[in-house]
């Protein structure tokens, strides 16, 4: 009898277990965790499912995402790009530069605003593509070069500026960030364009063999430098994109933009599933790791905790997701 | 003298996924006694010795070490017993001193403090480094040392632990006539002291000379054993390449063309290869044979643009290569497959899919965007499953890593495959695959030359290159020593022409 | 062989020449900068951040990276302004700084070791949860301490200023440490290769989790010298130090790959050759928003000369099959 119920338990015990490791394993799980999370604070957080809420936080990732997008690129390849807030600083300085009304270069030209974007998006590229080489012609470990990346670039927007914000930025440039259905348009192109790129274009399957093993890609005839470089330059440009949108939302050009963003941008790559080694990542876990971290971002602002409350549980959440997928790898390695 | 021996082994057996590589071996080394250990590439010695040092375990049978039983669950452990294992890559870290690397988890210190004793670890290290016959300073980083050298310190690490049983493996392969010497005449006043010795070698005269008795491994099993006197070296050859029971090669139907696809002439780089010069036909399979460390991998490594050479000409195809990156070579029909399936051959935590369209991706991509289109990219997959015969269980989505070794060899063969190559290099194509996958792998290599590529077959076992080859090479020490047409195939011709060529002895 | 030999000890010494290089230079646009009194000024300038990458170094000498230690100063700072405003005494107030500081250490070994989560995401994890612990803690306002804290930052002993003391006692232990005791070998060791070093018989657990928390009470101690030179406690304390850290040990020739690398000189010169080039320029009246250009440019030349060198060191080291020369 004890016999039967133990195995009845066991058996339950079993199921449990199965279904557990179905749902730890399922490369979604951090789009489970924000559904969980989300279902679970809607009754306690006043204004959380309200339409004005939810398109303020779908407004607010998305240029989170496109900063999560490009480094989603680097980390591939098995690098890390810490310079992207900087970039993010530089381009939104510059692009102020050109377009405001008091003492832009083309104040009051028509053709200021797409003259400001491009010069933005380039200058983006041009950084990645400076940390790029370093990276594959010097030999450079990444995690340094963008690190002292990040003290220059950001100290040249500065010293740009001489720490000054620049304002008066006209309607046709800031309402590229500012307008949400400008900015989701632009997320969702670069996003949807990303995406094939990953899992369509030669290119993308060059980065991922990068990645797994540079050096069975090389002998395999792959140009892992030129790859290389690339991710960089598309993880400045996206940068840079991503600094068109905040400076639409700012109204202002600020040398300190993003400055706060590079933790939640590599955690959020992170929680997706993207692996810091390298040959892992998808446009969607990425996605899906921005809502999350903004989900609790948001729910704890509406819930009145402070902001140190808020930077805490971001900290707890990202060891958490973390701990996770380090389990993950052990069930996996156990697998039959 | 009725002494306990410092080793036993009796009766031991170790599989590696259920392919046998020791059967049934038993054999006693005296204390003070010096063993020889011969057998071709492959024969199961270093299989052997890793289960005396602990980095491997026995499936059945027993050890003991002075009369103890001997059953090590860590190489520290099998050190702190009073074996050390001398292996081919050597195991100092180059970033500490001499002394630092002696006395690593044993350093004597001041008192009970936690401070090390320096000069007792000084002092030490220097009777030491004077026993072994080394004129070093103890405080000299690792990294400036030769290899001969850090043998020499692995050799007064285990002297500091006090070893009983020193165990060499192929010590003498990169070492100079006079660093020989040095490690000989050690080697006779460890005996001295009652040390035993295991010493493993390709050089058979070194053996004869310095071992009192001697085993000879054949396909994980013990072919011959006795005392040194016993053995000639022409016997040794000829216990050691034996009769080979079990493997078998498919029938060749054609026979190569005259029409040479790779020249090289005079190939040299210093200190790898000198004065390689040799020619490669349309059909043809050219083995290449000899002893590790004899510079076969290396030459393939300077075919194909990974290494760079000094002087002498390689020509495929009538047109001269001259410094030129193998993403280029690929363009022109070349194909590496290494030696280092794991770190070199395969992204193994990819997919099947994705490893097998590495080389030839750009194929299965559709112009303007360069998108893959993935009806053709599935086909292609599909089509050479079927040519390499992957095993149908596996999903294509499925990680490399989770395939047994000869399927994951067949994903690297599949993978130049589908660039269709003209010519290949195959380097160690067999190693760590089963018996199974090894014939199927013959057949690939005999349909792919049946179709005119020309093929360059490493290989460290003879049976293969004998079985396959329209051509033998032979390498030594970086150079060419023999080139035999199939008519004068012979095992024995072979194995001489591969054995380095000691002053005094051939 | 003569010129590659003197090229790799040049390359070896990098750092060295670099400080020399910049005291030449500033001592010649500005002859009080090499005065006695401006070198010892910058010596406690840099007491704080030098303390703080000295256990940072023995972090990235096992291959491993610390971002938590800023997160650890502003937590202890804020313990201990708590505490002091709160009437505890100041010896007190240190030692539970101290605490805090090995409290994290032990947070982060525990992940990295026993859970085997990668270092830079536990330890990024745990600069969030500091960060917002400490941000409670003062309800991000700025806090004014007692007097205490800042004549600790101007105190002396011996005749030295007080943190320029500690700074070199703390530089001559760990040195002492690394260079003399088991442990410090076996950091290095571990850092070469974790693999074939706990192949050796080396408990690599213990030596790997000690590493963090030697890094986490360096950064409370680093912390409790900033205190005495701020004399309060502000949101943004600790900021950066993570990547001030790292560079000052990368600086002074420690890799990032781990296994190579020393305090002193190295880190300690790193920490002090940042802080004189800042120091050199402020006597210059420079633009203070060219600093960060400068440092960057200064620590991207040395991290460059690094890498050259191990690229040359790794080609004297190919594999030789032939002995063509005679020995």
């Amino acid at each position: 009898m004890a016999d039967l119920s133990h195995a009845a338990a066991k058996s339950v015990t079993d199921r449990l277990t199965a279904t557990l490791r179905r749902v730890a394993l399922s490369e979604y799980l951090v789009l489970w965790l924000s559904v969980i999370y989300f279902l679970a604070l809607a009754p306690f957080t006043p204004g959380l499912v309200s339409p004005e809420n939810l398109v303020n936080l779908l407004v607010a990732l998305l240029p989170l995402f496109l900063v999560a997008l490009g480094q989603t690129f680097v980390l591939i390849t098995g690098g890390i790009d810490l310079s992207v807030t900087s970039t993010i600083a530089l381009s939104s300085v510059v692009g102020a530069s050109i377009v405001n009304g008091n003492n832009g270069w083309l104040a009051g030209q028509w053709f200021a605003a797409p003259v400001a974007v491009l010069a933005m998006l380039a200058l983006g590229a041009a950084v990645g593509a400076l940390n790029g080489l370093a990276i594959t012609r010097l030999r450079m470990p990444p995690f340094i070069v963008t690190l002292t990346g990040m003290m220059f670039f950001s100290g040249l927007a500065i010293w740009f500026t001489q720490s000054k914000n620049i304002g008066g930025l006209p309607v046709a440039f800031t309402r590229l960030g500012g307008n949400g259905w400008l900015a989701g348009a632009i997320a969702l192109a670069t996003g949807a364009f990303a995406h094939l790129m990953l899992t369509r274009s030669l290119f993308g399957r060059w980065l991922f063999a990068t990645g797994h093993n540079a050096r069975t890609a090389y002998l395999s005839g792959v140009p892992v430098r030129g790859v290389t470089l690339a991710a960089y330059v598309i993880c400045g440009f996206c940068a840079a994109l991503a600094a068109v949108l905040y400076t639409g939302q700012a109204e202002t050009g600020s040398p300190v933009l993003g400055q706060r963003v590079l933790l939640d941008v590599i955690g959020a790559t992170i929680i997706g599933g993207t692996s810091l080694f390298g040959g892992k990542g998808k446009v969607l876990w990425t996605l899906c790791g921005v809502l999350f971290l903004k989900l609790v971002d948001n729910s704890l602002n509406l819930l009145n905790l402070s902001i140190f409350t808020i930077t805490m549980v971001k900290g707890g959440v990202i060891l958490f997701a973390a701990l996770l997928d380090a389990t993950r790898h052990r069930l996996a390695g156990s697998r039959p | 003298m009725n002494a306990p021996c410092a080793l036993e082994f009796s009766g031991l057996a170790k599989s590696f996924s259920g392919v046998r590589v020791l059967t049934e071996v038993s054999l006693t080394v005296p204390a003070g006694h010096t063993l020889g250990l011969v057998g071709e590439n492959g024969a199961g010695k270093s299989t052997l010795m890793n289960l005396v040092a602990g980095n491997l375990r026995p499936d059945a049978g027993e050890m003991r070490l002075n009369g103890v039983p001997h059953a090590p669950a860590s190489s520290a452990a099998a050190a702190h017993a009073g074996v050390a294992f001398i292996h081919q890559e050597l195991n100092l870290f180059p970033n500490l001193s001499i002394a630092e690397n002696i006395f690593l988890t044993a350093f004597p210190r001041l008192g009970g403090t936690p401070v090390i004793d320096r000069s007792r670890v000084h002092a030490r290290t220097a009777a030491l480094l004077t026993e072994v016959g080394l004129a070093l300073a103890p405080d000299t980083p690792v990294e400036r040392l030769s290899t001969g050298q850090c043998q020499l310190v692995e050799i007064a690490k285990a002297l500091s632990q006090d070893a009983r049983l020193i165990i060499l493996d192929e010590p003498t392969t990169s070492l100079g006539a006079h660093e020989t010497a040095t490690l000989f005449a050690l080697m006779a006043r460890l005996k001295e002291r009652g040390i035993a010795m295991i010493y493993i070698s390709h050089v058979l005269a070194d053996v004869l000379r310095l071992c009192d008795d001697l085993v000879v491994l054949r396909d994980g099993a013990v072919v011959g054993q006795g005392s040194c006197n016993e053995f000639t070296h022409e016997r040794l050859v000829s216990l050691m390449v034996g009769r080979s029971l079990t493997q078998f090669f498919p029938e060749r139907k054609n026979r190569p063309a005259v029409e040479p696809v790779l020249e090289v002439c005079n190939l040299s780089e210093p200190n790898i290869v000198h004065d390689i010069s040799f020619t490669l036909r349309r059909g043809e399979i050219l083995g290449v044979a000899g002893l590790m460390g004899a510079g076969r991998s290396e030459l393939a490594r300077i075919l194909f643009g990974l290494d760079p050479y000094a002087a002498g000409k390689i020509i495929m195809e009538g047109e001269s290569l001259g410094r030129i990156t193998p993403k280029q070579l690929i363009g022109r029909g070349l194909a590496f497959l290494t030696e280092n399936r794991r770190a070199e051959g395969l992204c193994l935590e990819a997919s099947i899919a994705d490893n097998i369209t590495l080389v030839a991706l750009r194929d299965q991509t559709r112009t303007p965007f360069r998108l893959l289109d993935f009806n053709r990219w599935r086909e292609a997959i599909a089509t050479m499953r079927r040519a390499v015969r992957l095993t149908a269980r596996a999903d294509d989505a499925q990680p490399v890593r989770t395939l047994s070794g000869g399927n994951q060899q067949k994903v690297v063969l599949a993978k130049w495959l589908l660039a269709k190559p003209r010519v290949l290099i195959l380097d160690e194509p067999t190693r760590g695959v089963d018996v199974g996958a090894k014939f199927e792998l013959y057949q690939l290599i005999f349909e792919l030359a049946d179709r005119g590529a020309g093929i360059l077959l490493i290989s460290s076992e003879i049976e293969e290159l004998l079985g396959l080859c329209d051509r033998i090479l032979v390498m030594s020490r970086g150079e060419l020593r023999a080139d035999l047409p199939r008519a004068e195939f012979d095992r024995e011709k072979i194995l001489q022409a591969a054995l380095p060529v000691e002053e005094g002895n051939a | 062989m003569k010129t590659s030999w003197w090229l790799e000890r040049g390359l070896r010494q990098a750092p060295l020449v670099l400080f020399i290089l910049i005291l030449a230079i500033f001592g010649a646009l500005a002859p009080k900068f090499i005065g006695v009194a401006n070198l010892v000024n910058i010596g406690v300038q840099a007491a704080p951040a030098g303390i703080v990458a000295i256990g940072m170094t023995f972090v990235l000498l096992t291959a491993g990276v610390d971002l938590s230690v800023g997160a650890i100063m502003f937590v202890g700072a804020a313990v201990a302004g708590k505490m002091a405003l709160n009437g505890a005494p100041l010896w007190l107030a240190l030692t539970a700084m101290v605490g805090v500081g090995a409290g994290f250490g032990v947070v982060n070994a525990l992940f990295i070791t026993r859970l085997r989560v990668a270092a830079f995401i536990v330890t990024l994890a745990l600069l969030f949860v500091g960060r917002g612990f400490a941000l409670w803690l003062t309800q991000t306002r700025a806090m004014n301490l007692p007097d205490a804290f800042l004549q600790l930052g101007s105190a002396r002993m011996a005749g030295m200023p007080l943190p320029l003391v500690l700074f070199g006692l703390v530089a001559l232990l760990a040195q002492g440490v690394l260079g003399r005791t088991p442990f410090g070998r076996q950091v290095l060791a571990v850092g070469h290769n974790r693999e074939s070093a706990s192949q050796a018989g080396i408990n690599t657990t213990y030596v790997l989790g000690a590493v963090y928390l030697l890094s986490g009470v360096c950064a409370a101690l680093g912390g409790i010298l900033a205190l005495g030179q701020l004399g309060a406690v502000t949101p943004k304390f600790g900021e950066n130090y993570e990547f001030k850290a790292i560079a000052a040990a990368v600086l002074g020739g420690t890799s990032l790959f781990g296994g190579r690398g020393a305090v002193l000189p190295g880190t300690v010169l790193g920490a002090l050759l940042i802080q004189s080039v800042e120091n050199g320029l402020v006597l210059l009246n420079a633009d203070p928003y060219l600093y960060p250009l400068i440092t960057s440019g200064i620590i991207f030349s040395a991290v460059l000369l690094d890498s050259v060198r191990s690229f040359l060191l790794e080609r004297a080291c190919r594999r030789k099959i032939r002995m063509e020369a005679a020995d």
